[in-house]
């Protein structure tokens, strides 16, 4: 099945599969990475594990919404925290006011945000780069203080509860278990889908896009609707994620749903596992959700603080050495790996 | 409506496929391009020469929609384009390449290519014949894998020209392609442009390279700080006195000379 590595991957080629993470193609690799995510769903029942798990899942997939927009087109976002917050507040808000079960609500807060996103990107059309870049990062900022100070509909910084009474209906369960096949069902779709926008000719003028808008725009690609697209999908589906971290966790404040923190995270874990791929968000994921948290758990009592170091370093020795993340790394090893034995087989048929 | 304009208005004319009439446009009190009117009939092969500075790329963004005129009007076969955008232009058939590459640099030169196709091809199949096609057509199937940001400067520039050829385009503008380019693929990129007009793709190109363009184009059109100075074929362009002082220079008829 596997194809050889120097054919370049195409669109409209829906069967092929590789060793290593490829554009457009699903890999060996990716699949038993996710297949031992999926057997870990099964075979750990720890409820301090399970917790890591829900909380690494949700978060490779609000990383691969947020690498719809930033590492497929260009538009690196520094402002998802707010997309992501208007996805937990909205389907809250209707919840908590309205009566309206959260399986709704959160197609309701997709809605908004997406709109949100496309929106910005209209307005923003002009700024490339940085300016683009600090523009997301105001947007961010705009909606955590809006979020602060509309009391009467937020409930402003003392947040907002959900009663911890289970119902199936308002999406709030007694054990961890449908939480956590929730956001494994979050994470796969949303893998499933980046592949396959990797595959259509849409994902391709996204790349386009990315890579030059006047050239894009030379062979009839609208560069501005693909950004406005691409922008608003990302934006819908991390909002989506939004929803089902507020049904996971019951609390919302503004201060930490909508913070900076929670935008860089995205951005960080898709750089960490290769931006533009659709295993490098997951493998970006798979790594600091984890990490941070068993830092955390292991450095707070003695000095709290030292996590975000170690943490810091880690990112700096993989922007370094591994430019293009985890997954690129994988894929150059591999190619490497291919051509040495390449190059030993056809040695040994020069001297038997 | 259109094709009534077309069937019934203009039988009379010499067909036309691109028309430009007093065409202009200034950055502040600079005029790069001013009163530009020349027309392009099809199937014809026509160079744009001029020292730099001439308004030479100006006037391709201009057709192709990155510049909006500020003056005078641009029609496409029936179409007026003066103030279309982009890839509105692009989307009527006339594709361009740019005098500095811009290339999709992350994607393989196959992929560069078969953006183009796939925007008139929707079966892969077909979309990835015609990648073929440009691809060889061009000189740059052995490079089918590699990364566009790879490339050196020339096999950019060939990379500019197919992807603009895979959009299967009636117009092509072609900016500068010869700059880094070596005097054998000089060579094969004259034959090529030259067989494009029998390929039924009309060609507006600017070219520093003088041995090419005044072998390969029919019409000249010479422009000299904004504006036309002549136009006519190269060996009444080679001579014209006016042309000489503004851009070819004294030693240019010795030069040419065999």
């Amino acid at each position: 099945m596997a194809t050889s590595l120097t054919e370049g991957p195409a669109p409209g080629k829906f069967l092929t599969l590789a060793f290593a993470p490829r554009r457009g193609v699903l890999s060996i690799v990716e699949l038993v990475v996710l297949a031992v995510c999926v057997i870990a769903v099964v075979a750990i029942t720890n409820r301090y594990a399970v917790d890591i798990m829900i909380r690494t899942f949700l978060w490779a997939g609000l990383a691969l919404s947020w690498n719809i927009a930033g590492g497929y087109t260009g538009l690196i976002s520094f402002g998802h925290a707010a997309f992501f917050g208007i996805g937990a507040y909205t389907s809250t808000i209707l919840l908590l006011r309205y009566n309206i079960s959260p399986w709704i609500g959160m197609w309701a807060g997709a809605l908004l945000a997406g709109c949100v996103g496309a929106v910005l990107t209209i307005i923003c059309a002009r700024l490339r780069g940085p300016f683009f870049i600090l523009s997301t990062l105001a947007v961010g900022e705009v909606t955590r203080l809006a979020a602060l100070n509309w009391r009467s509909l937020t409930g402003g910084s003392e947040g907002l509860e959900i009663a911890p009474v289970p119902s199936a209906i308002d999406m709030v369960f007694k054990s961890q278990w449908p939480n956590l096949l929730l956001v494994l069902a979050y994470m796969l779709v949303l893998f499933a889908l980046s592949i396959w926008i990797e595959q259509t000719r849409y994902g391709y003028y996204l790349f386009a896009t990315r890579d030059d808008e006047d050239g894009a725009s030379a062979i009839g690609i609208n560069p501005r609707r693909m950004r406005a697209l691409a922008m608003a999908m990302s934006a819908a589906l991390t909002a989506i994620g939004g929803t089902l971290f507020a049904q996971y966790f019951l609390y919302l404040d503004p201060t930490h749903i909508i913070s900076p923190d929670i935008s860089f995270q995205f951005a960080l874990m898709c750089v960490l596992g290769g931006l533009g791929t659709a295993s490098g968000p997951v493998f970006g994921a798979l790594i600091i959700v984890p990490l941070s948290e068993l830092l955390r758990g292991s450095l707070s009592g003695s000095a709290s603080g030292l996590h975000l170091v170690i943490y810091g370093t880690i990112v700096i020795i993989v922007m370094l050495y591994f430019p293009s993340g985890i997954s690129g790394a994988i894929a150059r090893g591999s190619a490497w790996l291919w051509s040495r034995t390449r190059s030993a087989a056809s040695a040994g048929m020069k001297n038997p | 409506m259109v094709q009534n304009q077309v069937c019934g208005v203009r039988r009379d004319e010499e067909p036309v496929m691109l028309r430009l009439e007093g065409v202009g446009r200034h950055f502040g009190a600079l005029w790069a391009v001013r009163e530009v009117t020349f027309t392009v009939g099809p199937g014809e092969l026509v160079g744009i020469i001029g020292p730099n500075g001439a308004g030479k790329s100006t006037l391709f963004n201009l057709i192709a929609g990155a510049v909006t005129p500020s003056a005078g009007e641009i029609q496409f076969l029936d179409q007026k384009i003066t103030k279309a955008k982009p890839y509105q232009v692009a989307r009527l058939g006339v594709a361009r390449t740019f005098q500095i590459p811009k290339p999709f640099r992350q994607l393989t030169v196959r992929e560069n290519v078969m953006l183009s196709a796939l925007r008139r091809h929707r079966t892969p199949r077909r979309a990835h014949a015609v990648t073929a096609q440009t691809m060889e057509f061009v000189g740059i199937q052995n490079l089918a894998d590699t990364t566009a940001a790879n490339l050196s400067v020339g096999l950019l520039k060939k990379l500019e020209v197919a992807r603009a050829l895979a959009t299967e385009p009636s117009l092509l503008l072609l900016d500068e392609v010869m700059a880094g380019l070596t005097p054998t693929e000089i060579r094969e990129m004259m034959a090529a442009i030259a067989s494009l007009p029998g390929r039924g793709i009309t060609v507006l190109w600017v070219e520093h390279v003088m041995m090419a363009i005044m072998n390969v184009a029919e019409r000249l059109v010479v422009m000299h700080q904004g504006g036309i100075i002549a136009q006519g074929s190269p060996t009444e362009i080679s001579s014209d006195p006016a042309v000489i002082g503004a851009y070819l220079g004294k030693n240019y008829v010795h030069a040419s000379r065999p």
